[in-house]
């Protein structure tokens, strides 16, 4: 065995400033907007001590649950969504929470807090019955965790009393079991992390706000089925030929994640812990700017390791400054008044224009519009398409499947009336 | 926008795309062997990340933390000698253009502004570097951002080697510039030639001193006819084809003598000058060419002719060079100093080939007489220990002056090597 690596060594003397990017959520002080989510990433104090000591500002250790709930784990849990020959551009698991004990996660939290004191520890904890949620909320303060988040939402196996259903996908039980968690709580915030998979996310955020919980985390992974294999028919990932519900997570439900934040910062004044589908420093501003106040990261982390933290922080410090923010806080929201209704939306005679010194004449876009627009993209001897502005109606489709990225639309009369 | 313009955001968004797109085929392996291949190990998967997240400037910091002469190396550097020849992606199908993504992020850096650095905290001691070529370059950066105070001297402007005679056509004026203009910030700058008399004050002045003037003097072919107008020392050529006063080739049959990556760029650099024909001579065979395979191609490339097993044994003329006998080698099982094969004359082999220049390019010596101070190596470079420390206390040496002709990145790595030997030496 070898021991370390070069991400665990510093060689070289830095010459550029390390940019402070710390900034205060929850009465809590966050060294940066970036934190490892309830995973297995975080299930172990080895791994916890390797993020933080590359500078991961806090970390939600894998959740845990009271004494009696045993977990059974089944194996392989991971699968890939392989998209267009990239592996894991979503992946999937089966894997349910933490095999440790509680004594062990309170270990962890104690350890950590006492070695990383600037470090922000988040314990994250499922329960049934109210005594178990309050015992677990703590003893898990008591020894020294930052914050709690509760999953009210683990697609992948069912501990609550409710089997086949998600605690965060009925409002009353998530009102209720979140006072009992908040309840349980003296001084330090909790956090519901909440399922996309409802009718209405709003009406979930209102039903915590009205809890007095301070936060969500939004959201858990998707659930989902990974794939059938055609010639078995065993789903994947597949167990002796058997398989059940996967979360999906990675960048493949980032956009997912953006709804779900937005609509409930929208709506609900309530702090959100962004997460589902992040993977690099835009991911984690895209998840700001609609009203995340710090993001969490995971299957970035489960395929190419901690290390991915230098470039959050390069690539989010470069950014505050190309943009003239002071703190990572001055991103927080500043998408929402951009998203309106439908019929808010402005209505402009717009038409595609083609680039005819940058097109590459693979006639792609004729393609796409004969088949899948409006017929309005005509053949030409010389293989450069030509629009036709009469029947082109401006929808965009040809800009996105151009590889050349040559097409554009271009407004034509501004201010329409329906 | 005019069409130029419109040319220019093409190839601006073209190139975003392509190193975007390279980027995402790079695998992000642990303890990536390209980095342990780099001389200067640049942590490449990390500032290939950078390259795939859209974050350029970091991407570009992270490249100059570790090499110096990112845009010289950018440009230069033998990559499928190093990082591409080790790449894992080469085992699925083909290596990662790394070089071509590290001169992306050094370029991208350079066009839209460049980072700010750590303000210098001189704190340290006195540090003074002889000679500006990329070894004595990489050494002051590292020395300076150890904290200690570097005055650096050459007689002619900062570049050294890439200044001087890596042609044109290999490495643009420019490229050369915004490495030195970045670097410029961390030591003064002395443009003077040192002398014996100065490199005694110099050195009596600071707490340790780092050597690296490089080589200069072109070996003399040993031959009779050497002397003859229209011979030309490799240097002496590389030199002036990158002034104004560039030497006609127009039209000349052109030999090159001696199988180094320099005879390569001076014979690009005659067929580029109009010679009608390039034919380089080296005593031994393909295998023992000490070159950079991609140099090698293109010089073949462009049509120059390369005579392998064959010596010059003669330079006829009158006051011109006119001819050039040749002798063909055989190789013997005797190994010499370098581990190669020694060519052996073979009889009744001579044959003459007609030339209007002779270029010598048969290796160079060191030029500076101060070095009769050190000890040596029996091939004439100076000799140095781990750290680079030469014979004399305090004095330490990189480059050219030690490992004979080597390549940019290969003097960025002993300059580095020598600024820890330097730094521990001045902090006993």
């Amino acid at each position: 065995m070898i021991e370390g690596g070069p991400d665990v060594k510093q060689s070289e003397i830095e010459i550029y400033p390390l940019r402070d990017l710390s900034y205060e959520i929850l009465n809590l002080r966050l060294e940066n907007p970036f934190i490892l989510a309830a995973a297995p990433s975080t299930d172990n104090l080895e791994m916890v001590r390797r993020a933080f000591s590359m500078g991961w500002a806090g970390a939600i250790l894998k959740t845990t649950s009271v004494e009696g709930n045993r977990v059974d784990l089944a194996y392989p849990m991971m699968t890939s969504l392989t998209h267009e020959g990239k592996s894991l551009f979503g992946m999937g698991n089966i894997d349910l929470i933490s095999e440790h004990h509680i004594d062990r996660v309170e270990y962890n939290v104690r350890t950590l807090k006492k070695e990383f004191p600037e470090k922000m520890v988040g314990a994250s904890i499922m329960a049934g019955k109210k005594d178990d949620w309050q015992r677990l909320v703590e003893r898990l303060e008591q020894a020294g965790a930052d914050l709690i988040e509760c999953s009210f939402s683990c697609p992948q196996g069912n501990i609550g009393e409710d089997p086949g259903k998600m605690l965060a996908q009925s409002v009353a039980a998530t009102e209720i079991t979140a006072r009992w968690v908040k309840e349980a709580s003296r001084h330090i915030p909790v956090s519901i992390k909440i399922t996309p998979h409802v009718t209405d996310i709003v009406e979930v955020a209102r039903a915590v706000k009205r809890s007095g919980c301070d936060a969500l985390t939004a959201s858990n992974s998707l659930q989902a089925l990974m794939g059938v294999d055609i010639r078995t028919f065993a789903p994947s990932p597949q167990l002796d030929g058997k398989s059940t519900y996967s979360g999906l997570t990675g960048p493949a439900i980032k956009p997912v994640t953006l709804r779900t934040i937005a609509e409930i910062a929208r709506n609900v004044d309530i702090p959100v812990l962004g997460t589902g589908g992040a993977s690099i420093w835009s991911d984690a501003v895209e998840f700001m700017a609609v009203g995340a106040v710090a993001v969490e990261f995971c299957t970035v982390v489960m395929h190419y390791g901690f290390r991915v933290i230098d470039d959050l922080r390069s690539g989010m410090a470069h950014y505050l400054e190309e943009m003239g923010f002071a703190t990572p806080m001055d991103i927080v929201g500043r998408a929402l008044p951009h998203i309106v209704p439908h019929d808010d939306l402005p209505r402009r005679k717009i038409r595609s224009h083609i680039n005819d010194a940058a097109c590459i004449q693979c006639e792609l876009c004729y393609l796409a519009c004969r088949d899948g627009g409006h017929m309005a993209i005509d053949r030409t001897p010389g293989r450069v398409p030509h629009v036709d502005w009469e029947r082109c109606t401006g929808c965009g489709l040809c800009e996105y499947v151009c590889p050349e990225e040559c097409i554009s639309m271009e407004v034509v009369e501004q201010g329409l009336s329906v | 926008m005019t069409q130029e313009n419109a040319r220019s955001s093409i190839e601006q968004t073209s190139s975003l795309r392509y190193a975007r797109t390279e980027a995402e085929r790079c695998l992000q392996c642990f303890d990536a062997p390209c980095t342990s291949s780099c001389p200067a190990h640049i942590d490449i998967p990390g500032f290939i990340w950078m390259i795939r997240s859209g974050n350029f400037s970091g991407a570009a910091e992270r490249v100059k933390t570790a090499n110096a002469l990112a845009n010289v190396c950018g440009k230069v550097c033998p990559q499928e000698e190093f990082c591409q020849s080790v790449c894992t992606r080469g085992k699925q199908d083909s290596p990662i253009a790394i070089r071509e993504l590290h001169w992306f992020a050094t370029q991208r850096e350079r066009h839209h502004g460049y980072s700010p650095v750590h303000p210098s905290t001189v704190n340290g001691k006195n540090v003074a570097v002889i000679g500006a070529g990329p070894a004595g370059l990489a050494c002051a950066f590292e020395l300076a951002k150890y904290g200690h105070r570097v005055d650096v001297f050459d007689r002619t402007r900062p570049g050294g080697v890439p200044r001087l005679s890596i042609p044109e056509f290999r490495l643009s004026q420019d490229a050369l510039e915004s490495d030195i203009e970045f670097l410029s910030r961390f030591f003064q700058f002395h443009q003077e030639e040192v002398d014996s008399r100065r490199f005694r004050e110099i050195t009596s002045g600071c707490s340790a001193t780092f050597l690296a003037v490089g080589l200069g003097i072109d070996k003399p072919l040993p031959i009779p006819g050497s002397a003859l107008t229209g011979v030309i020392p490799v240097l002496k050529f590389l030199e002036s084809a990158k002034t104004a006063a560039a030497p006609g080739m127009s039209g000349q049959k052109v030999i090159i003598v001696g199988g180094g990556n320099v005879s390569l760029d001076a014979a690009a650099t005659a067929r580029r000058g109009g010679a009608v024909s390039v034919q380089l001579l080296y005593r031994r065979s393909e295998q023992e060419m000490r070159v950079w395979k991609g140099e090698l191609n293109e010089a073949r490339r462009q049509g120059v002719e390369i005579l392998f097993q064959t010596r010059p044994s003669e330079i006829t003329g009158k006051t011109r060079v006119e001819a050039v006998r040749c002798r063909r080698t055989c190789l013997s099982d005797h190994l010499d100093a370098s581990g190669r094969r020694t060519p052996v004359d073979i009889e009744d082999s001579d044959f003459t080939l007609e030339a209007g220049t002779v270029i010598v390019a048969i290796g160079q010596n060191p030029a500076a007489e101060f070095l009769s101070l050190f000890d040596r190596t029996p091939a004439g470079y100076l000799r140095v220990n781990e750290e680079m420390g030469t014979s004399v206390p305090g004095i330490f040496a990189g480059g050219d002056l030690v490992g004979g002709e080597g390549t940019v990145v290969q003097s960025v790595a002993q300059g580095k090597r020598a600024s820890r030997g330097i730094h521990a030496y001045v902090s006993r």
